[in-house]
């Protein structure tokens, strides 16, 4: 393997991010190879959602550097940084509300891709079929039409999952995608999950609902006071004493490890 | 039937009713009114994709379709351009001009994007009025901007010496395809990328950020794209008048455009242009009452900006609406 296999995707470089007197992200550093999914918990107010805000541009480090691919993006623009490969969901559903879906898509596939001088007079047949193909993958297809401020919670969560995916990212930031949802509908986020990282997207999500974690992340980052306080597989959470004590409790523990044995035996 | 299916047949349903217009009315009068209708039109029409879809208070139309006026009368008065080339030129000049308002209020919000707009086309009037220096002599002293005066033998599009009785249906035809192409022009624009960019903008802005659209550029396109055809327009009426002063900078009309919008519909696609219609009707109407004229205007776009802000267009559209949820809600009760 050439030193290209080896360059992270994404590295974030003692990354911080200051609020006036608060720090929300304090000195973060950390790598995510090409093809993994990597998922972040950690408390309310731990600095999570300020790094994606961080990483996709919407409001820049106040210290440090963000990398793709070896690439400064720390101070470009959010839709540069959009163009360069980087497409984030959002933990309240955005959306533009009075479009239909497809159009909503539409905007990620047209405008999300590359950098355009100047707008053409039409969307083009390339956009319009990178629109439906990412509503085809997320199951979205028969909701084209309707008007995406009308649409229920499960539909909203997978439309900003299709738009991002219709930018053609390398990465894509997901924050809290099954916040709020039902067991069932859970799980069929998870299956979309596993089908964008079967298109070959690289996956950082932060996520409260530890079964949904465990079960997609090949790493995983707990954050706390805007510091990483671990980094590893699912499997050592349970055991590390300080992610027990100030995230999840003994209880909550206790079932994510009976939860993990459960699957892994069920995989054999 | 799918919107662009609606547009196009209103769209050749006010053709041909326009195009049927002078060989079914006696006279002139009616003829060159609609003329000039045609060229607020245009401008409106334009106007609108920077007030209406763009979402930016701009009050620079006017000082674009002056921009192009001048050019066009100064390129024929200084340098015997032939009109056929300095028309298209005051339409470039107007883009030039409005992409540098445009820049200038890149990073301005709502009412500071107005002041500084009407400041601009305000400053334009000025220096042209004040102007009392003689650039050149040759046929009286004359200012570089034609002073209060204004230009005046610039040449002709060569109509009036081909149909020395009749030039005026053909300076009416003429303003009818260039409104045409204006609206078809915008058409494009709201319905394809610029359009759907603004909308996102004006739904969630950071969503549209973070799906790569640049609120910057987008806007400076929007500015560049409305000025041509404004600019055209202003080139049209001064080889129609066969003279450009200063009072196509006059508060008075750039009010009487602005209630066109607002009347027919802002941002809508066919808003402007019923507004346009109908206030010329309503101008016409008022004409007995001179007086009163400004006051009805004034009024008009007070009722209009506080009982229909929408426009009539806005109000139909939430009538259909209404009556689809009717039909929605009956289907399910049965
Ligand atoms: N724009 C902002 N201005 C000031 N403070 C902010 C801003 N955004 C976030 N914060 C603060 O930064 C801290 C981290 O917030 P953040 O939203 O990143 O937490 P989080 O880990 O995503 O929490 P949650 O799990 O509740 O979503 C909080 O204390 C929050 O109040
Ligand atoms: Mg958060």
């Amino acid at each position: 393997m050439g030193n290209a296999a080896a360059t992270p995707l994404l590295s974030c470089r003692s990354v911080s991010k200051h609020f006036g007197a608060l720090t929300a992200v304090r000195d973060l550093s950390f790598d995510i190879a090409e093809g993994e999914v990597v998922g972040i918990g950690g408390p309310n107010g731990a600095g999570k959602t300020t790094l994606f805000e961080v990483i996709s541009g919407l409001n820049p480090a106040s210290a440090g550097s963000v990398l793709l691919g070896g690439q400064d993006i720390t101070r470009l623009p959010a839709e540069r940084i959009c163009h360069a490969g980087v497409a984030r969901t959002f933990q309240l559903n955005a959306g533009f509300d009075t479009m239909t879906a497809r159009e909503n898509v539409l905007v990620g596939a047209y405008f999300g891709r590359e950098n355009r001088l100047a707008p053409s007079l039409r969307l083009g047949a390339a956009a319009e079929r990178a629109a439906d193909e990412a509503m085809a993958l997320l199951g979205l297809s028969d909701r084209a039409e309707a008007i995406t401020g009308s649409l229920p919670v499960i539909d909203r969560k997978l439309l900003m999952m299709a738009s991002a995916l219709a930018t053609r990212p390398r990465l894509l930031l997901m924050d809290e995608p099954v916040g709020g949802l039902t067991d069932r509908e859970v799980d069929r986020i998870i299956e979309a999950v596993r089908a964008i990282r079967g298109s070959g997207v690289t996956i950082l999500l932060i996520e409260h609902v530890m079964r949904f974690l465990v079960q997609l992340s090949d790493r995983v980052l707990i954050m706390h006071h805007g510091e990483k306080i671990f980094e590893g597989p699912p499997r050592d959470l349970v055991n590390d004493s300080t992610v027990v004590d100030v995230y999840l409790g003994k209880g909550a523990s206790e079932r994510l490890r009976s939860f993990m044995d459960s699957r892994g035996a069920a995989h054999g | 039937m799918s919107p662009v299916r609606r547009d196009i047949l209103i769209g050749l349903a006010f053709l041909i009713a326009a195009i049927a217009l002078p060989l079914l009315v006696p006279g002139r009068y009616i003829v060159t009114q609609s003329t000039l209708l045609f060229v607020w039109a245009i401008v409106v029409v334009q106007w609108n994709l920077v007030l209406g879809v763009g979402g930016i208070f701009s009050l620079a139309q006017m000082a674009l379709f002056a921009a192009g006026a001048y050019a066009t009368a100064m390129l024929g008065f200084y340098w015997k351009w032939p009109m056929l080339l300095a028309i298209p030129a005051g339409g470039v000049v107007a883009i030039v001009v409005s992409l540098v308002v445009g820049l200038a209020c890149l990073r301005l919000k709502g009412p500071y994007v107005a002041l500084l707009t009407l400041a601009v086309a305000q400053v334009m009037y000025v220096l042209i009025v004040n102007d009392t220096d003689c650039f050149t002599t040759t046929g009286g002293c004359m200012p570089l901007f034609g002073g209060v005066r204004g230009i005046g033998q610039f040449g002709d599009i060569g109509l009036r010496a081909l149909f020395p009785s009749k030039w005026y249906v053909a300076h009416y035809y003429v303003a009818l395809a260039l409104l045409a192409v204006a609206i078809a022009f915008s058409v494009v624009v709201i319905r394809g990328p610029l359009g759907l960019a603004f909308r996102a903008l004006r739904d969630n802005p950071g969503y549209a950020m973070s799906r790569g659209i640049s609120r910057f550029k987008y806007q400076l396109w929007i500015f560049g794209v409305s000025a041509f055809f404004t600019g055209i327009a202003g080139g049209f009426y001064a080889v129609h008048f066969r003279v450009v002063g200063p009072s196509v900078f006059s508060f008075q009309l750039l009010l009487f455009l602005i209630a066109m919008i607002v009347v027919g519909g802002l941002g809508s696609i066919w808003g402007p242009l019923l507004g346009a219609v109908l206030l010329m009707f309503a101008d016409e109407a008022m004409k007995e009452f001179s007086d009163y004229r400004n006051i009805g205007l004034g009024l008009l776009l007070a009722v209009f900006v506080i009982a229909w802000p929408n426009g009539i267009v806005g109000w139909i559209d939430t009538l259909r609406q209404r009556r689809r949820a009717r039909k929605a809600a009956a289907e399910l009760s049965r």
